[in-house]
């Protein structure tokens, strides 16, 4: 065995090559070189070593070290323009292989850009708040046997003790959430609306950025006659003339009150998660309005903003402190969040932050690069596949002196080219499918150039054609020129695996699509069918008004007659719930025993025209004079309050001593991602504001007009704007529907980015194993048999890709399920199904290719050669 | 003649390079002036002043074959030009007459 003799430090010697003049480079490294060989002998390694570096170091002086302009600048110029030069004429040489790519990118980037402007608009809400980073949101979690379930609720007394007590806290305010309210003006055209209003105590300008164009922030809601519209509210009540100091009238369920207008609101921006039309004091609600104005109701929504220097952990302990020492023996815990943070970690589990939005966000950007991976894959294999065809060029290339390094750049410039072309295309894309896309999402994007925005974009498309060019970069430019020129072709076994290996990857992850469409789209399925223990179908409802307050049973008994109407009652039942409470007492109730029921307040038989069935008892009827003291409860309540016979028993609400007449059946409260939750009914006809009308659908139109026109006769100043329970029902899922469309989408594409490639490939092998096609016939191979023979391989290639997708697609679907309180069992047939059309669609993209290719006709390509 | 003023060690360097006749390169015209004048020599002065000489015009380079000793990498051998030649001469002159002008060297 030879010896390897010492060389000299070779990150030294680098140096050396780097920085020297390279005219001199050559003769003086070898000089450096026979000195260190001279010195190895005399002096030892080590020395020759540290002699060498000596050299080195003296030799990095001015007249030493290379320039770095001049000449070389104008040959990058050159080189650049003749690589753009070829790089067009590759794309005319290879036009199937450029259009496949370039669909392949643009559809790419079109889906990244859109998600790209999505992700920025969900990122941007509800951070334009001037004091975004003090404002924090009073939030509760109320712990029971069952766990913590987290609200936004808190008690509406709160409001003054923490303004006075906790001196870190420099502004806070109070308000409801948006409810739909009716406004009418008394001008000599009389109007009246339906509005989204919300109350709002006086300092809720302040806390939030909602600029006003007329009236003073600190000021407007102060009075309790005195209300705030937006710019847009005011135009449709007052056209033109100035709105200030003009009066309108306010009306709720059977409440009306004249209000004066203080201020005029700049419309509310589409990043605000808070969206109204109005504002309304606060302290005439919490005065006049309610009557449930305890500390143990969470009525009101929160907001403070901090000083800057506080520490939010603190305020928290000092609010809980307050909110204790006002209710004792409470399961309920306040605590702080920042306000910035709730739109997209809105969700809690046992009182942890556990995501909310942000996982759709990353899921849906994860999607859309995946799909833009797709489109690399196909640019990777075109490019590796068609290789042997630009052989000559590289060879000649190579053998005129050509670095390995700058064949890099060329392919490099050819990829980044194309996706730049990519990229124009794309963006003429997205601006047509925006309105499209704003409607699945049910946003407002625009396609404004902020600097983020183009330099992401900028930098994406860099990535991208770096991404896609690397490897064929690297792959041809390492090529030998001698081997090339003298005929030898590519090894076979070279960059066919990568390429397998890619093709397997893209079908894994356009399989993981498909099944992830099969099983969002059966969820969404079995959530419209399933049986809510409610019957949500053909029940509308609308809200109690004017006449409909006091007189409201000669119109539930006229609606009654229209054919079409199979019943009506007064109701208080909405989807999701309105108010939850407490303030119940039971015997044998203990301290533990913290139960938060949600509460409906209803009128005589509504219980029945919901379809809730009854285990035992009755529901609320006008036949007993003393039904204003019963109530219902569900299954769950009876068994979380332990109660074996529950009919008959007495229980302490804080509205008074009820008894208990009626257990009704488990029924979803609000979706089935939540588990079911005690619920009480109270007879309450005079608090309970809706109509609850069941129709039998036939004719769904005629018969919503005839209600309308009974609803004219009683309410002629009020609108009538009937609602749906299933549709409400069915905005629960908003999300998850507008997830089941996008990912439709997404799975189509990247199927046919893959399909794409798949063709691609295929045209190129096919066409490369004409000889061997046409010799097989010669010897008597039939047609399908070639076919079989070309389609093998490939069928290999999406079967494996299916295989490895299964598992990853049973774990991803198990985990997506795993959020809702009812779900679709995972069966084989699922994963069966989403491989054989995976496979299908394989084949199908491949046949007309192999198909093509096993009918030519022998002779025509056998005849030269 | 003014301004074709020779350094001290461009002069050293020069006459080594005439002394070495066509065999003188980096290596060799360091380790000549080492055995001659025993002083150290590093190759960073030495090719700034080789490079210098060059660009005046009083030494011409050629690269010599390429060997399998030194890494494979060619020598750049070093002559004097003409215009060299003159100014080592003149260089010498004016020592000379500095010489013959001393009244009394001891």
């Amino acid at each position: 065995m030879r010896q390897k003799s010492p060389t000299p430090p070779y990150l030294i010697l680098t140096f050396f090559r780097w920085f020297c003049d390279p005219r001199m480079a050559e003769d003086i490294e070898g000089d450096l070189l026979e000195r260190f060989e001279i010195r190895l002998t005399t002096k030892g390694q080590f020395r020759a070593k540290l002699l060498f570096i000596k050299d080195v170091l003296l030799l990095f002086r001015p007249s030493m070290i290379r320039s770095f302009q001049g000449q070389q600048k104008l040959n990058y110029y050159d080189m650049f323009k003749h690589n753009i030069t070829i790089t067009f004429r590759s794309f005319l040489r290879q036009k199937s292989s450029f259009i496949i790519n370039l669909i392949g990118l643009s559809s790419g980037l079109t889906c990244v850009l859109l998600i790209l402007l999505w992700v920025n608009d969900e990122l941007k809400t509800d951070r334009f708040h001037e004091n975004s980073d003090q404002l924090h949101y009073i939030m509760s979690n109320h712990t029971d046997a069952s766990g913590t379930r987290t609200w936004k609720g808190t008690p509406g007394l709160l409001l003054e003790e923490i303004e006075a007590q906790i001196p870190e806290i420099e502004l806070a305010t109070a308000y409801t959430d948006t409810h739909e309210f009716t406004i009418s003006t008394k001008s000599e055209t009389p109007i009246s609306l339906k509005v989204e209003g919300k109350f709002a105590s006086d300092h809720f300008l302040s806390v939030y950025s909602y600029p006003l164009v007329r009236g003073n922030a600190s000021s407007v809601l102060a009075n309790n006659s005195e209300a705030v519209i937006t710019k847009a509210l005011a135009e449709k009540l007052f056209s033109n003339e100035d709105a200030i100091g003009k009066t309108i009238e306010w009306h709720f369920g059977g409440n009306k009150k004249a209000f004066t207008i203080s201020g005029i609101l700049e419309n509310i921006p589409s990043h605000s998660s808070e969206q109204f039309e109005l504002l309304l004091p606060w302290n005439f609600y919490h005065d006049e309005l309610i009557t449930f104005k305890q500390w143990g109701n969470y009525y009101a929504r929160i907001a403070t903003v901090l000083q800057a220097n506080a520490n939010p952990q603190l305020v928290t302990e000092k609010v809980d402190t307050i909110f204790k020492n006002n209710l004792e023996d409470t399961n309920v815990d306040l605590f702080l969040t920042p306000y910035s943070s709730l739109y997209l970690y809105g969700e809690y589990e046992n009182g942890i932050q556990a995501g909310g939005r942000i996982e759709y966000v990353r899921l849906i950007s994860f999607i859309a690069l995946l799909i833009l991976f797709i489109a690399c894959i196909n640019f990777i294999n075109l490019a590796t596949a068609k290789a042997s065809q630009r052989m000559k060029e590289i060879g000649v290339k190579k053998s005129m002196g050509a670095s390995k390094r700058s064949l890099a750049y060329q392919f490099l410039t050819e990829s980044i080219l194309i996706c730049l072309i990519a990229l124009g295309i794309s963006g003429l894309l997205t601006l047509l499918l925006l309105p499209g896309f704003n409607q699945i999402t049910e946003k407002e994007i625009a396609l404004q150039f902020d600097l983020t925005l183009v330099l992401s974009v900028v930098g994406l498309v860099t990535l991208v054609g770096i991404v896609a060019g690397s490897y064929p970069a690297l792959y041809l430019s390492k090529m030998e020129a001698l081997s090339i020129l003298k005929g030898f072709k590519l090894a076979k076994s070279s960059g066919g695996i990568g390429r397998k290996v890619l093709v397997i990857f893209q079908f894994t992850l356009s399989t993981i699509l498909i099944v992830s469409v099969m099983v969002v789209y059966q969820q969404m399925q079995l959530i419209q069918n399933q049986n809510l223990g409610y019957n949500r179908d053909n029940l509308i409802y609308f809200e109690r008004e004017g006449k409909l307050t006091d007189q409201s049973d000669a119109f539930i008994n006229e609606i009654k007659n229209i054919t079409g109407v199979e019943n009506a009652a007064i109701s208080g039942f909405m989807v999701g719930g309105l108010n939850s409470t407490g303030g119940v007492a039971w015997e044998g109730k203990t301290e533990k025993d913290q139960i938060q029921f949600w509460e409906y307040n209803v009128g005589a038989n509504s219980i029945d025209l919901l379809g809730v069935e009854f285990i035992s008892g009755r529901d609320f009827s006008e036949e007993f004079a003393t039904d204003q003291d019963v109530v219902i409860f569900n299954e769950t309540a009876i068994k979380a309050m332990g109660m074996d016979d529950p009919i008959g028993k007495s229980i302490v609400h804080y509205t008074g001593n009820k008894k208990i007449v009626g257990v009704v059946k488990d029924f979803a409260i609000g979706s089935l991602h939540q588990d079911v939750e005690p619920a009480i009914f109270l007879n309450r006809p005079a608090s309970a504001n809706l109509i609850m009308v069941k129709i039998d659908g036939t004719s769904t139109a005629r018969t919503l007009q005839e209600i309308e026109s009974a609803y004219a006769e009683f309410n002629p100043e009020f609108p009538f704007k009937p609602a749906f329970v299933d549709q409400d029902y069915q905005a629960l899922y908003s999300s998850e529907q507008r997830i089941a469309s996008l990912s439709k989408y997404a799975a189509a594409l990247a199927i046919i980015i893959s399909c794409l490639g798949l063709f691609g490939l295929t045209a190129f092998t096919t066409e490369k194993r004409i000889k061997e096609i046409s010799i097989r016939k010669v010897l008597g191979s039939g047609i399908w048999r070639i076919v079989f023979l070309l389609t093998k391989q490939f069928s290999a290639l999406v079967a494996i890709g299916i295989l490895i997708a299964l598992p990853f697609s049973y774990w991803a679907a198990n985990r997506w399920l795993n959020d809702f309180a009812v779900k679709i069992s995972l069966s084989w047939w699922f994963f069966a199904l989403a491989g054989i059309a995976t496979l299908v669609i394989a084949w199908l993209t491949v046949f007309g290719q192999t198909f093509k290719a096993a009918r030519l006709n022998p002779a025509n390509n056998l005849r030269n050669e | 003649m003014g301004k074709h003023h020779l350094g001290e060690f461009e002069e050293v360097v020069m006459l080594t390079v005439a002394i070495l006749h066509g065999e003188a390169y980096g290596v060799s015209i360091i380790e000549e002036i080492e055995n001659r004048l025993k002083r150290s020599v590093s190759m960073g002065s030495l090719q700034t002043v080789l490079k210098r000489l060059e660009d005046k015009g009083y030494l011409a380079s050629e690269l010599g074959e390429a060997t399998s000793v030194r890494g494979g990498k060619r020598k750049r051998f070093f002559t004097v030009t003409n215009l060299g030649k003159e100014i080592l001469k003149a260089t010498k002159d004016q020592r000379m007459s500095l010489w013959s002008a001393i009244p009394d060297f001891a």
